[in-house]
């Protein structure tokens, strides 16, 4: 039987292949203790392939800590066991989907974790109790179909996300998704933007007002804007930088109220540079790019950016995508058709209201699947592929409410396609409502979940489902969030009513419970956070859901939104309607109260681990030397192979990689022609001593040059194995640089323009 | 052949009287008292809100157990990840052997009282591996012989037959297997053991 490797081999784009090669070594390496566990941890978060909880073997079990006795005590990061479960995060661009991607999502998560794939709150996908080992293949079965994990953690650039309805919105101004793709595809893998102390989150919406792009509450949010230049209209971005949520949200600040198309990716990158470089790394709770931004103010930081973008080398791909942007289109599956007069089945009127959206282009729809929890069962996931086959096309995408839309829909299907939903279990409506709790993973997999955010969510779906027909217009149209913890993964600073997890102690016990956090603004891009009005535990708050909404409709002026009503009413008025729940009963009264939603065990905080949003910090050269070693070993493994060409080529190669990582140090954008390589690691490592002589790196330095020199006539197993030892030994020397430039704190150099040296590489 | 993530659902009779939920707290107690043999319990999750999903999960090192809600029917399926020795036929008996070990321990759980009973007239077996087992014809000529032989031995001679459960190339490969009678799963139990 051929292995998966086998079978797709020439089937993935070549670079994703070679990329998962590369990882599958890195593996390699790292079971056989030659890679940091540190640079192994950032490696894979890279990748996708993060911890989750009780990875670091303790759990408890409800009436003690266990010790969690895997066989191997190998780690994949700090205090991080090997074979214990762990997540992978699937990178969807702009959430878009195709039929044939379904079902290899599908497959997967049968496979290699528990048959359910998890929509996130950035248009993502999770899989969950996935094993390490099986992450190559997986990615590679992903890589088939066109999807790469790559930078889906870490700290790196994540998924560029988008409106759901981009290209098919009524009150769009143009559709950004040829952008997000373009900017997703550029900014993958881009070595400006390997450099970050932390992630880097990017927004695209088509228009202002609403809501669906949330580009406030990014890093980076570009807004689609119009505006006729010489009589002729040209389209641009408002752009935003420095917004996020996390534990201090903040909103982003206006960068340009017009950037020329053919200037976003230009300025992207210019800002991955300033980010790279001047972000900070140390402190990790003040690295995403907003406190940057408020550190120099955003003139300065414009200003900053402004430079840079003139210092850069011209890359033809800033305009390249530009010519197809205007034709990017869209095939339905079928012909648009009004849906007057069809016959509807039972449910479906109610489905229509809430699930349907009529596009701009007449006679189609998008119609929304609503996923509690954000969750589907594969069999429902290739049920829905089907589905999507017969009725969209390839036009299915995911949403940040965790839901999934099918865009393309002719509306005289409409009936069809709510029987065929109804018969996999994905018939609900109330898609977008106040039913349609957003929820981050919480303590059921995030090693950092204080409390049960999708217990609470299921709960208080369950109850709210129950009398969704009769709740008040204005009710039903709220949005619920909850995250298990203050760092807002579940989008509690935007949600009318949101919740974050706490723990308090009653008695000489632990009890959990969520802040509450009202009014925060998901219209107008996510416009306004909401504010905390104290904790309640957690068992107390669907009841905390019926207070405030029932007073809400009770007091309503007019057409009152919700935030306004809690601006009127006031933060007083409404702690008065919380402080009678505030306080939990003792033990002896309803121990209930003790445990989680959806967990029967007694409520702890012991499992709370090292979460891994942060990734470890690792420098561009530290990965750069990574790679060298990397190469290293693969030429040791060619040379007992016998292939000694391949040994050969591998180990210069290798010490050509780790002459570079120490020349980047200086000079960001030194080509990787072999010739500049040396010539830049001469002039600025060699010649000036800075290599110096800890481990003889100016004696090893000599491998290098007399390799790039005088390439071998003949590949002798001797030859061979001579390069591998002296690129070794090469790249040691590299290391020992490395950590002296750290030691003196030389490493954040300023960039340099380019030495020009006319003397030939090698020549001395 | 080279398979090991092998499956195996033993179907509850008359759910009615059950909910998936009332398992939780079981796979819980389970896991304080890591009464499961040959595995390393690690964690419950909760899967009720999906339609004919997972139900509840109790994920262990070598292989997850769950009250699954496949197809609406609920059961006990076993679903091995790590490797195991031995011929298929020996994988087949320890994955057989499991299953029915935990279902033996739901049958005797105090917290069921009684209303959960397993029947064994028709047992489910999957292969998750789409590479060594793609779902058609040939996997099952392959994998009939050890299936034919495991069933006439824990059968005790009883009649019963094999049959591909979709022809689905796009779903797992597996397979049914049907009796007339439903010995109690101790007594299959004790036949693999
Ligand atoms: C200090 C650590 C962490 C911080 C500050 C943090 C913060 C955030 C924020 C602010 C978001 C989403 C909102 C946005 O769009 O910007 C997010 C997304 C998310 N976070 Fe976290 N997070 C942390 C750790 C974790 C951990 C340990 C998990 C557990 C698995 C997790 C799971 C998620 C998920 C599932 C999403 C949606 C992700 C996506 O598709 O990109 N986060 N995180
Ligand atoms: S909000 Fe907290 S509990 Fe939820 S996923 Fe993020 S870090 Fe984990």
């Amino acid at each position: 039987m051929p292995t998966w490797k086998e079978k797709l081999a020439g089937k993935m784009d070549s670079q994703l292949e070679e990329e998962i090669d590369v990882f599958e070594t890195q593996i390699a390496l790292r079971r056989s203790g030659k890679l940091d566990e540190k640079i192994f941890a950032e490696t894979r978060l890279r990748r996708g392939v993060y911890g989750q909880r009780y990875d670091n073997g303790h759990r408890h079990d409800g009436i003690r800590t266990q010790e969690l006795q895997y066989l191997s005590e190998m780690t994949k990061g700090p205090d991080t066991l090997w074979d214990a479960p762990g997540m992978q995060r699937i990178k969807i661009p702009f959430g878009g989907l195709t039929p044939d991607q379904m079902d290899a999502l599908a497959e997967l998560a049968e496979e290699y974790s528990d048959g359910v794939l998890h929509v996130t709150t950035r248009q993502d996908f999770q899989l969950h109790y996935v094993h390490i080992d099986d992450t190559p293949t997986l990615m590679r079965r992903l890589a088939a179909v066109g999807i790469t994990t790559r930078e889906a953690c870490g700290n790196s650039i994540r998924n560029v996300t988008a409106c759901p309805l981009a290209g098919v919105c009524r009150d769009e101004v143009f559709d950004v998704t040829p952008y997000a793709k373009a900017s997703s595809k550029f900014l993958l893998g881009h070595p400006d933007a390997q450099g970050f102390g932390r992630k880097f989150k990017i927004a695209f919406s088509g228009c202002r007002e609403r809501a669906c792009g949330l580009v406030n509450m990014h890093d980076m949010g570009c807004i689609a804007v119009k505006r006729v230049e010489n009589g002729e209209e040209k389209r641009g971005f408002e752009l935003y930088v420095g917004g996020g949520l996390g534990a201090v949200p903040h909103q982003a600040k206006l960068f340009d109220s017009f950037l020329p198309e053919e200037e976003l990716l230009p300025i992207s990158q210019a800002i991955a540079r300033v980010f790279a470089r001047l972000g900070e790394k140390k402190n990790r709770a003040a690295a995403r790019i907003k406190f940057l931004v408020t550190k120099l103010g955003i003139d300065e930081f414009r200003r900053i950016v402004l430079e840079e973008r003139k210092t850069m080398p011209v890359d033809p791909r800033w305009t390249g995508y530009l010519a197809a942007v205007e034709k990017y289109k869209e095939k339905p599956s079928r012909e648009a058709s009004p849906l007057n007069g069809r016959q509807r089945p039972e449910g479906f009127d109610e489905w229509y209201r809430t699930n349907v959206y009529c596009q701009r282009q007449a006679g189609y729809a998008v119609a929304a699947i609503t996923l509690p929890l954000g969750d589907l069962s594969a069999w429902q996931t290739r049920g829905l592929a089907d589905v999507a086959r017969r009725f969209s096309g390839d036009n299915v995408r995911t949403t940040v409410e965790q839901n999934i839309v099918l865009r393309w829909v002719s509306e005289a299907d409409l009936p069809d396609l709510y029987r065929e939903l109804k018969r996999i279990g994905l018939g609900d409506a109330g898609a977008g409502t106040i039913v349609d709790v957003t929820a981050c993973p919480g303590t059921d997999t995030c090693k950092l979940g204080i409390a049960s955010s999708r217990g609470l969510a299921a709960e208080i779906r369950t109850r709210l489902a129950g009398k969704f027909f009769n709740l008040d217009e204005a009710v039903k149209n709220l949005h619920i969030k909850i995250s298990g913890c203050f760092n807002s993964c579940g989008q509690h600073h935007v949600a009318d009513l949101g919740f974050y997890g706490t723990s308090r102690t009653i008695g000489n016990r632990k009890v959990p419970h969520f802040q509450i956090v009202l009014g925060g603004k998901w219209q107008d891009n996510a416009g306004a956070y909401g504010l905390a009005m104290g904790t309640v535990p957690s068992k107390r708050i669907p009841e905390v859901v019926e207070r405030i909404t029932d007073r809400f409709v009770r007091e309503r002026q007019g057409t009152e939104t919700f935030q306004e009503f809690v601006k009127r009413i006031g933060k007083q008025e409404l702690t008065t309607i919380l402080t009678p729940l505030m306080q939990g009963p003792a033990y002896e009264q309803d121990p209930s109260f003790y445990s989680d939603w959806g967990d029967p065990r007694e409520f702890s905080i012991g499992d709370l681990g090292v979460g891994e949003c942060a990734g470890e910090v690792v420098s561009v050269a530290q990965f750069d030397l990574a790679a060298a070693e990397r190469m290293v070993f693969e030429g040791q493994l060619r040379l007992d192979e016998g292939d000694y060409a391949q040994a050969d080529a591998l180990a210069y190669r290798a010490m050509l990689q780790a002459a570079i990582s120490l020349v980047k140090t200086q000079f960001q954008d030194v080509t990787d022609a072999p010739d500049t390589v040396v010539n830049e690691f001469r002039t600025r490592f060699y010649d000036t001593q800075l290599l110096g002589d800890r481990y003889a790196g100016s004696r090893f330095a000599q491998y290098l040059f007399k390799r790039h020199l005088s390439p071998p006539h003949e590949h002798t197993r001797d030859q061979a194995h001579r390069t591998v030892e002296e690129a070794q030994l090469f790249i040691e020397s590299a290391y020992a640089c490395y950590d002296l430039l750290t030691e003196r704190g030389g490493m954040a150099a300023p960039l340099r323009p380019p030495v020009h040296t006319e003397k030939a590489a090698g020549i001395r | 052949m080279d398979v090991h993530r092998l499956g195996i659902k033993v179907f509850i009779a008359e759910p009615v009287r059950l909910q998936v939920t009332d398992f939780i707290p079981i796979f819980h107690t389970w896991i304080q008292k890591q009464i499961v043999q040959d595995h390393l319990l690690v964690d419950v999750h909760n899967y009720s809100h999906i339609h004919h999903g997972p139900g509840i999960l109790l994920v262990a090192h070598q292989g997850n157990f769950s009250i699954d809600m496949g197809d609406g029917r609920m059961g006990l399926l076993y679903n091995r990840k790590q490797p195991d020795s031995g011929t298929i036929h020996d994988r087949f008996v320890t994955i057989l052997k499991f299953v029915l070990r935990g279902c033996c321990l739901l049958e005797a759980d105090p917290g069921l009282a009684r209303r959960l009973r397993f029947r064994t007239d028709e047992l489910l077996i999957i292969a998750n591996d789409r590479l060594n087992t793609p779902n058609e014809d040939a996997t099952f000529l392959e994998l009939q012989p050890a299936l034919s032989a495991l069933f006439q031995r824990i059968l005790d001679g009883t009649e019963f037959t094999l049959s591909r459960y979709s022809k689905d190339p796009k779903e797992r490969f597996a397979v049914r297997v049907q009796t007339n009678q439903s010995p109690e799963v101790k007594t299959l139990l004790a036949r693999v053991s």
